[in-house]
């Protein structure tokens, strides 16, 4: 028979209800660990950045902003009918820099089927953003926002972050950090073939 | 004065105590005066998003200023604060407020502190009631000892005596 150690002799004889207590320290402690490694599991799974804007399927919020180079300003309502990707960007940005190659061949190669690029200067100022757009060589409407209320009607968290109008005026998609131009040319080209 | 009355003092001052804090909660703050005070009751409400466990009101980024400007012209224009926290995350998202929706896996946040609450005072009345009777109760008396573990207390008892090798 195998011998009890670590139990005094007058205890053996309530073995049920010291085993009913271990059961009740032991059930508490393991949900609790359960829940706390589900809860863990769930947060440390998500990357923030990939997180979906609440904005996606929703109209557009209209603006109507001034041009960087004093032209006339940009209005949402009158580029209704056509795809519009709306870049809100800004020169002291690292990501905006290594993502406007992305954005040039984007431009370059859609710029005559119907698509509109507008880049939102966040933050910023005209002549910061005019001159990083000289230095890269950007030609797309670039516009300024002061107050920031473009960018908080698009639920803007930093920059850079890109949006995709369909030719309805909803919001299609949108995108957090420094876009590639494969994603950029696969969610117009979508934009494009879709009838909305 | 015995250890009851001053178990059931205790328990008077804690309850007292519970229930002027109840009140106090239940009426909330008072009233905002200026509209300065109204525009810092709700940037107080709102995450800051660009920045980490910030709110628009304690932040000094320019996002929060923009922020506060941007619910200042909203109250003036008369929103109600609900409205402008509804607002904010129909663009944002739920994770603008400062506190989790109470629903989904953020209603653990609401329900976790009033379980803790319930369990704290229940134990601290377990306390209260034990220590009121001067200390824990006797034990039970033991269950009579089954044969298996009869043979295995004198098995255990002979070794420790040194009878049996």
């Amino acid at each position: 028979m195998r011998p009890v150690f670590g139990r005094h002799p007058s205890t053996l004889g309530t073995s049920g209800g010291w085993r009913r207590r271990r059961w009740l320290t032991a059930v508490p402690i393991a949900v609790a660990l359960v829940l706390l490694t589900w809860m863990l599991a769930f947060g440390l799974t998500r990357n923030p950045d990939q997180i979906r804007s609440v904005m996606v399927g929703k109209e557009a919020p209209a603006f109507a902003l001034r041009s960087v180079d004093g032209s006339a300003p940009v209005r949402l309502d009158r580029l209704r009918g056509q795809v519009v990707v709306v870049n809100f960007w800004a020169s002291w940005c690292a990501d905006c820099v290594t993502e406007s190659p992305a954005l040039s061949a984007a431009w370059q190669r859609y710029r005559d089927q119907g698509v509109t690029l507008v880049g939102v200067v966040y933050q910023d100022g005209a002549g910061n953003a005019a001159r990083f757009a000289r230095a890269t060589g950007e030609s797309w409407p670039l516009v300024l926002d002061p107050g920031d209320h473009t960018a908080i009607a698009y639920g803007v968290r930093g920059v850079p972050e890109t949006f995709f109008i369909a030719r309805n005026g909803t919001i299609a998609e949108q995108h957090s950090g420094p876009i590639s131009y494969g994603v950029l040319s696969a969610e117009i080209t979508h934009l494009l073939g879709s009838s909305a | 004065m015995s250890r009851r009355w001053y178990a059931v003092a205790l328990a008077v001052a804690l309850l007292a105590a519970g229930a002027t804090l109840a009140v106090v909660a239940l009426r909330g703050p008072a009233p905002p005066a200026s509209m300065n005070e109204r525009v810092q009751r709700v940037a107080e409400t709102v995450s800051c998003p660009d920045c980490i466990d910030l709110s628009v009101a304690d932040s000094p980024s320019i996002t929060a200023r923009h922020l506060r400007a941007t619910i200042a012209d909203r109250l003036r224009r008369g929103w109600t604060p609900d409205r402008i926290r509804a607002d904010l995350v129909a663009r944002f998202g739920a994770s603008i407020l400062e506190t989790p929706p109470a629903h989904g896996i953020d209603l653990l946040a609401w329900i976790a502190p009033a379980l803790l609450v319930a369990f704290g005072l229940g134990l601290l009345g377990f306390t209260l009631l034990r220590w009121s009777r001067g200390g824990p109760s006797p034990a039970p008396p033991p269950e009579p000892l089954g044969e298996a573990d009869r043979r295995l207390l004198e098995r255990e008892l002979a070794v420790a005596e040194g009878d049996v090798e």
